[in-house]
């Protein structure tokens, strides 16, 4: 019989993977297939690619450091001091920043690419005997699959 | 099977006990932009610690010498005679080549970087996960980048330790402990906290405390992003090893039994 199980890319897939096997399913018996998620063909320059989502922050936080140092340098004219409207400046920047990076990536990226988002990583297929069902799935549970299902052949 | 000491024309990732290496795709503006907020850090970044790091020790010198801090603070606040005043004129001009030299290396090394990422990802070369040696380990492993910026964020150096960037780590965790002592921005957040306002602003020396925005920014900026760059990397590497491992050509495919 087959038994299916979808995972994460973690540490807990290969404690998983090594633990049926010390419970003696051989190696050539289980099947693993890395998924890859919706992406955008990868492209030069600006893209969120940049590093996964960091986009959000980019602007954000170069924005933040301008308004803080503009801000801090007012501030020992102002009331406040130096401290109060650098931070306030830090705090503006970044809101506009993100803000502002929330609002493109929300007009720019359809539902269909938020979805990628969420999707299995690796399947996991392992060929075992009836007997051998409850071990493998209570160690696929224990090292948190998303899933778990069975095909009796 | 490949033998995962690399040959590789192109690593992807350099795995050494001091922190993982690694390039990816940036925004050339975006680094760009960190080295004219503070030259080097563009190129700390990036990981070209050695460039970096004299990219800003210099420009701390030269700017400590020049007070272009304080001309900049006076500048912002109209009073331009003082600023004038502050400037030293036996240094200032060292700034401006150096100043713009480091800006437009870091971008020109992002795009010869992002260039030569595309390679190396086309040639796919495997990655070593895992490193042990006498005075540190370091392995690929998935932290979380919000995590990392919250400890960043209460005290710049830390997010860099927690996802084992230790080169970065200590040059930040100095610098702040170096530029907070002479600021006295500690000193002026307490008065504040005592509602001292007057004095608080007083205290403070404004050529010390301008570096400091920059620092605090870059050290959480730098954090989050090579948290998802490692995170993504150790996918990547999982990736490469189930394929290998996993994926017996005698493995039968299952059938239904209708």
């Amino acid at each position: 019989m087959y038994i299916f199980a979808t995972f994460d890319h973690s540490t807990y897939l290969e404690l998983a993977l090594a633990a049926m096997e010390e419970n003696g399913i051989h190696r050539e018996k289980i099947l693993a297939v890395p998924i890859n998620r919706r992406n955008p063909k990868k492209r030069l320059f600006d893209t969120i690619h940049s590093s996964d989502g960091v986009s959000l922050l980019d602007s954000g936080m170069a924005l933040a450091t301008a308004f803080s140092v503009i801000g801090a340098s007012y501030g020992f004219v102002l009331k406040w001091g130096p401290i109060i409207w650098g931070l306030v400046g830090a705090v503006a920047g970044a809101s506009i920043g993100i803000l502002g990076s929330l609002i493109l990536y929300w007009r720019k990226h359809s539902k269909e690419k938020r979805i990628g988002k969420k999707a299995t990583e690796v399947i996991i297929i392992i060929d075992c005997q009836p007997e051998q069902r409850a071990m493998v799935e209570d160690t696929l549970w224990d090292y948190l699959a998303y899933g778990v299902g069975k095909l009796d052949t | 099977m490949k033998k995962i000491t690399s040959n590789a024309r192109r690593d992807r990732a350099y795995l050494s006990t001091l922190g993982t290496t690694q390039i990816y795709l940036r925004s050339p503006h975006i680094v760009a932009w960190w080295s004219a907020a503070f030259p080097g850090f563009g190129h700390i970044l990036m990981s070209k610690y050695i460039r970096g790091l004299s990219l800003f020790l210099w420009e701390v010198v030269i700017n400590m010498n020049a007070k272009l801090n304080s001309a900049m603070v006076y500048s912002f606040t109209g009073r331009f005679e003082a600023a004038k005043d502050v400037l030293n004129t036996r240094w200032i001009l060292l700034y401006i080549p150096v100043y713009l030299f480091a800006i437009w290396d870091s971008h020109r090394t992002t795009v010869d970087l992002n260039k030569l990422y595309l390679l190396a990802d086309h040639e796919n070369a495997n990655i070593a996960n895992f490193k042990i040696q006498t005075l540190e380990i370091n392995y690929l492993d998935k932290r979380e980048p919000l995590v990392a910026v919250m400890w960043s964020l209460l005290m710049p150096g830390l997010g860099q330790l927690y996802i084992h960037r230790v080169i970065s780590a200590f040059f930040v965790l100095v610098w702040w402990v170096v530029l907070t002592y002479f600021s006295h921005f500690l000193q002026a957040l307490q008065l504040i906290v005592l509602g001292d306002f007057h004095q608080a602003t007083v205290i403070m020396d404004p050529q010390w405390l301008m570096f400091m925005p920059s620092v605090y920014g870059f050290a959480a900026y730098d954090t989050y992003v090579n948290t998802v760059a490692n995170n993504k990397l150790y996918k990547n590497e999982q990736r490469g090893f189930l394929r290998r491992t996993y994926q017996n050509s005698n493995f039968l495919l299952p059938q239904g039994k209708k």
